[in-house]
């Protein structure tokens, strides 16, 4: 048990090292910019496959409850771009940078610091967390913040052709019925969820990269840890995030 | 060892060139102490060398002495200023001044051969692009390896390795170098260079070295001063010439590479 509070204490330490150094140091903005290609780029179309699956599988699934319930499907193109602004958009998008972007993290890192190259940055002066910590947490923070805009509108899109396609609902009518139940602030909400979300994942996969254990299973085991601890956090967060902004609605 | 100790002590009370004081210096991973009140003084110039059996804690010694490692007890003084609580700028004044070879050689696999000796010019100076690209080819041209320069570390082999981190440790002329190892892995003749190269170096700019060795004949090359690191203790034996006399039986068993005396029980504990 002791060992879960000091864990969490070097935590917040981290955290705390990382939100001075963002403030007090210099950008490496050829860094930050590398890294934000790497998240944006590299992982779009991994988003943009998923993310329409998603968005199938939520209208035919909400149109099959949904008859069978009330005998009626014409909420369905609502209640489902609903669905997908204030939860699917960033969560899918959450868990997928995860997968992608923190486990290389994590890797990466972990393996630096076997291999003692983070002792060499800090030989040479350079401040690991400012050097590679920074440069992606606001790389994953901002990519994951834009692939969330992408992931919902494609969502969308997605939901809006097969409820055309299977349906019956042309786009006109989806349109109309997602005009009465969604808001703007839906989507600002989302892309809020996406920063915080972003933040977590990079804090996460380096916390437990610059901890990585020498031996053959020490990058695999902070890689498995940093995935499996980000994942829980964005659901955690999306928890409390979501609770939060209803008292907005 | 509380001889030799005394007698630094006293010179570093009245020596303004020691640039390393450790006093009572203790390291410990949790439960694990790896070492416990350690004294150690290091004059600008000399080339100390450390010895000892695998696993004692050389590599542990030569980080804390390098700020690398926070020692749980004792203090260590880097040219003269307190290492704890050291503002980041002035430690970094002080760390611009070292350079490290570590064990693992801690190349940076997403760059060149080349471009590895490159960082830290790129880094800490503001050389020109033709200045960097004429110091990395003399480095790698001294160490030998000047045909791999666009090749990946990974793409050399081991003792290439060591020699490209050595150049790399060597990039920025530091006036104080650590080296773990440095002949690790090389054929004896190569090593005979290394060591030959790293004196030439360290002469050019009067350097302090302390470097990590198990190779007798190459810690003889190159040393003013030995210390073995045994059983959570320095024990400092010494020029050469002592050294090879010291009347310590785990000194004598080690340098000797005898197979019975006292350090066997502690390779049984392997
Ligand atoms: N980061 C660490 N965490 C926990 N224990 C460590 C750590 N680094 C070193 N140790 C322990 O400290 C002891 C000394 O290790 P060290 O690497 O200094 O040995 P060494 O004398 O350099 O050996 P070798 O000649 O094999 O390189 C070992 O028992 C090792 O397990
Ligand atoms: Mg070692």
């Amino acid at each position: 048990m002791t060992t879960i509070y000091r864990d969490v204490y070097s935590f917040l330490e981290l955290v705390k090292k990382t939100v001075m150094s963002l403030f007090l140091k210099p950008l490496r903005v050829k860094e930050t910019f590398q890294q934000l290609y790497f998240v944006a780029n590299g992982s779009l179309w991994i988003i943009v496959f998923c993310v329409c699956f998603a968005a199938v599988v939520t209208i035919l699934e909400s149109s099959f409850h949904m008859k069978l319930v009330i005998q009626n499907d014409s909420m369905v193109p609502g209640f489902a771009s609903l669905l997908i602004l204030r939860e699917l958009g960033a969560v899918v998008t959450a868990l997928l940078l995860t997968s992608r972007v923190g486990a290389g993290i994590a890797a990466e890192v972990g393996s630096m610091k076997v291999t003692e190259q983070i002792d060499a940055l800090r030989m040479l002066g350079i401040d690991p967390i400012q050097f590679l910590l920074i440069p992606r947490l606001i790389a994953t923070t901002l990519g994951c913040m834009i692939l969330c805009v992408v992931a919902n509108l494609i969502c969308i899109f997605a939901a809006m052709i097969i409820s055309d396609q299977v349906l019956g609902y042309t786009p006109s009518m989806f349109l109309t019925a997602m005009n009465r139940f969604v808001q703007f602030r839906d989507l600002i909400f989302s892309v809020v969820k996406a920063m915080f979300f972003g933040m977590t994942i990079p804090m996460i996969s380096c916390f437990f990269g610059f901890r990585c254990k020498s031996g053959a299973d020490g990058v695999g085991s902070a890689t498995t840890q940093s995935v499996v601890f980000a994942s829980i956090s964005i659901i955690f967060l999306d928890f409390i995030l979501s609770y939060t902004f209803s008292y907005f609605y | 060892m509380s001889e030799a100790i005394l007698s630094n002590e006293t010179k570093g009370l009245i020596n303004k060139n020691v640039i390393i004081e450790a006093k009572n210096l203790s390291v410990a991973f949790e439960a694990h102490t790896v070492l416990k009140n350690v004294d150690l003084f290091v004059e600008k110039g000399e080339t100390l060398v450390l010895i000892g059996p695998s696993g004692q804690g050389k590599t542990v010694l030569l980080k804390t002495l390098a700020g690398l490692i926070e020692p749980t007890a004792g203090t260590l003084s880097l040219y003269h200023k307190q290492w704890r609580g050291l503002p980041e700028n002035e430690k970094i004044k002080i760390l611009d001044k070292m350079g490290m070879l570590f064990q693992k050689n801690a190349l940076f696999d997403s760059l060149s051969c080349g471009e590895n000796i490159a960082f830290p010019l790129r880094e800490k100076t503001q050389k020109s692009e033709l200045e960097i690209q004429e110091i990395v080819d003399y480095f790698l041209e001294s160490v030998g390896i000047i045909h791999a320069k666009n090749l990946y570390p990974e793409e050399i082999s081991g003792g290439m390795q060591k020699r490209l981190g050595i150049a790399r440790a060597l990039a920025l002329m530091p006036e104080l170098i650590f080296y773990d190892d440095p002949t690790a892995g090389l054929d004896p003749i190569t090593s005979k260079k290394i060591i030959e190269l790293i004196l030439e170096l360290k002469k050019k700019n009067n350097a302090t070295v302390i470097a990590i060795t198990n190779d007798m004949n190459r810690a003889y090359q190159m040393a003013d001063r030995i210390a073995m690191v045994y059983q959570q203790n320095l024990i400092i034996t010494g020029n050469v010439e002592e050294t090879k006399k010291h009347s310590n039986p785990a000194v004598h068993q080690f340098i000797k590479g005898e197979l019975l005396g006292p350090l066997n029980s502690s390779f049984e504990n392997l």
